[in-house]
């Protein structure tokens, strides 16, 4: 039982996840028997997440101009750092920092236990939280069987994004990745918590499928961004203008920023203005009296939100 | 694009600003720091090595001018306590709803700043032993002890919460 005694320094390593990863396994023996250090360790890691709570929000706000300028200047200078150009918002360098930063689900059940009294900005919190979740929930859900993948396909996104905006009462579109090379193959409507729910679907040639979640939160605060990682399935969220986005993959946090980044600027251009499908009229974004265009398949893959109901093609 | 994403420096500097507050609790004293780190950080870009590691020499720069304002400052010290720090925090309305928030910044303040440091570096920065170690010009042991010493006064104090008077930080 003493053989291979664990030190103070390794219940630390493994606490921060600096720990030789074959002494892993030996720590973790040892936690499942010792129930001080087992309660230190999560100790020490309620200590972290709360720092993360006292202290990211610093990475949410600007920085003061002449951090900005030096940061410029400091990217033209530093060696191994291309003089990228200010080919990115403002917003999404700050969101993409705070998402590489941020270290959410730390402490699991801790946070949770205290999550009772709540002003309006720690419920706002809380349910894009749970919108991140159920955008994860959904994607792990609708892309473990290819036949139930969406309710609508993108054949015509016309129509898939106007039927999704009645859906979510706001306008929403699926937007254009395939600068990252994913492909929009459909979408469809889901309840949340915040109400209708949209859930793009997109494939890449390697056929890994990232979902964009979309609804419309009661507030908008454009502040708001975060990362969670739950099992393989890893999500990024955030809101912007009137609308929360939720995108979630079996990705690397790093390969999921870079697609979320084509969202965001997407997003930011504003919806697509795609050729009409050659076969029919022009019909520039959403026609006044939209009941008479609609064709019949799309009656049927909107009504029912379970996916029992046959998909229109597949 | 050979530095991912291009953001590697932004999430750098995210990272030194987020310290910087943590360590000062002042947001124009942080970002006055970090301001001087980086204007010094441009002068000595040259004797950044491409490939190395950019975060440590980043913090390591705005360690070294920390140090220099801490000793320059070393004639008036100044005592600041709890209570102005907490008007100061970075979210006043959240810090209210949580008791654990504000035990935790007290916890926080009553450390010895050297002890503090190393609690920020790596628990809310994520840095490695190592280049804590470097950073600091300290032993990887001196490293070690601090943390675990830091940690280990925190959760006395969080575990005492309720039984806490104000004190004074220092």
């Amino acid at each position: 039982m003493n053989a291979q005694r664990v030190t103070d320094d390794e219940l630390h390593a493994y606490v921060d996840g600096q720990l030789n990863p074959d002494r892993r396994l030996v720590v973790e023996r040892w936690l499942a028997d010792d129930s001080e250090a087992a309660q230190r360790a999560e100790d020490y890691r309620a200590q972290a997440a709360l720092l993360h709570e006292l202290f990211d929000p610093v990475l949410r706000e600007s920085a003061s101009d002449p951090v900005h300028d030096l940061t410029e200047k400091l990217r033209g200078r530093v060696a191994g750092n291309d003089n990228v150009p200010a080919w990115h918002a403002k917003p999404w360098v700050r969101m993409a920092a705070a998402v590489m930063l941020v270290v959410a689900g730390a402490g699991g059940g801790w946070m949770g236990r205290s999550a009772v009294g709540t002003s309006p900005a720690v419920q706002q919190r809380q349910t894009l939280q749970t919108f991140a979740e159920e955008a994860t929930q959904a994607h792990r859900f609708y892309t473990s069987d290819e036949r139930f993948q969406v309710e609508l396909n993108a054949d015509n996104q016309d129509e898939l994004n106007s039927w999704l905006s009645k859906r979510v009462g706001r306008d929403v579109f699926g937007p254009n990745l395939e600068k990252v090379g994913f492909r929009l193959i459909g979408g469809r409507s889901l309840p949340t918590d915040l109400g209708a729910g949209a859930q793009y679907m997109y494939v890449n040639d390697a056929n890994k499928r990232v979902t964009l979640f979309v609804g419309a939160p009661q507030a908008g605060n454009p502040a708001k961004f975060g990362f969670t990682q739950n099992g393989d399935v890893a999500t990024i969220y955030w809101v912007e203008g009137s609308l929360a986005y939720a995108l979630a993959g079996r990705l690397a946090k790093e390969e999921l920023l870079g697609i979320a980044e084509a969202v965001f600027n997407d997003v930011k251009a504003g919806p697509p203005r795609r050729d009409p499908p050659p076969q029919q009229q022009q019909n520039p974004q959403q026609q006044p009296q939209d009941q008479q265009h609609p064709p019949e398949q799309q009656q049927n893959g909107v009504q029912p939100i379970s996916d029992t109901q046959k998909p229109k093609d597949s | 694009m050979s530095s991912k994403f291009g953001v590697e420096l932004e999430v750098h500097i995210a990272s030194l600003r987020r310290y910087a507050r943590a360590l000062l609790r002042n947001r124009s004293d942080a970002e006055d720091l970090v301001q001087e780190a980086l204007t010094r950080a441009v002068a000595r870009a040259d004797t950044f090595k491409a490939g190395t590691n950019l975060r440590a020499w980043l913090f390591t720069i705005l360690h070294n001018v920390h140090v220099n304002q801490v000793r320059s400052k070393a004639a008036r010290p100044d005592e600041v306590d709890v209570d102005s720090v907490e008007s100061k925090l970075v979210t006043p309305a959240r810090q209210e709803e949580r008791v654990e928030l504000r035990e935790m910044m007290r916890a926080l303040d009553e450390l010895p700043e050297e002890q503090r440091k190393v609690l920020l570096l790596v628990a809310l920065e994520g840095l490695k032993y190592e280049e804590v170690a470097e950073m600091l010009g300290v032993p990887i042991g001196t490293v070690m002890s601090r943390l675990s010493r830091a940690r280990e006064a925190v959760r006395a104090k969080l575990a005492n919460e309720g039984s806490v008077t104000l004190r004074r930080v220092k």
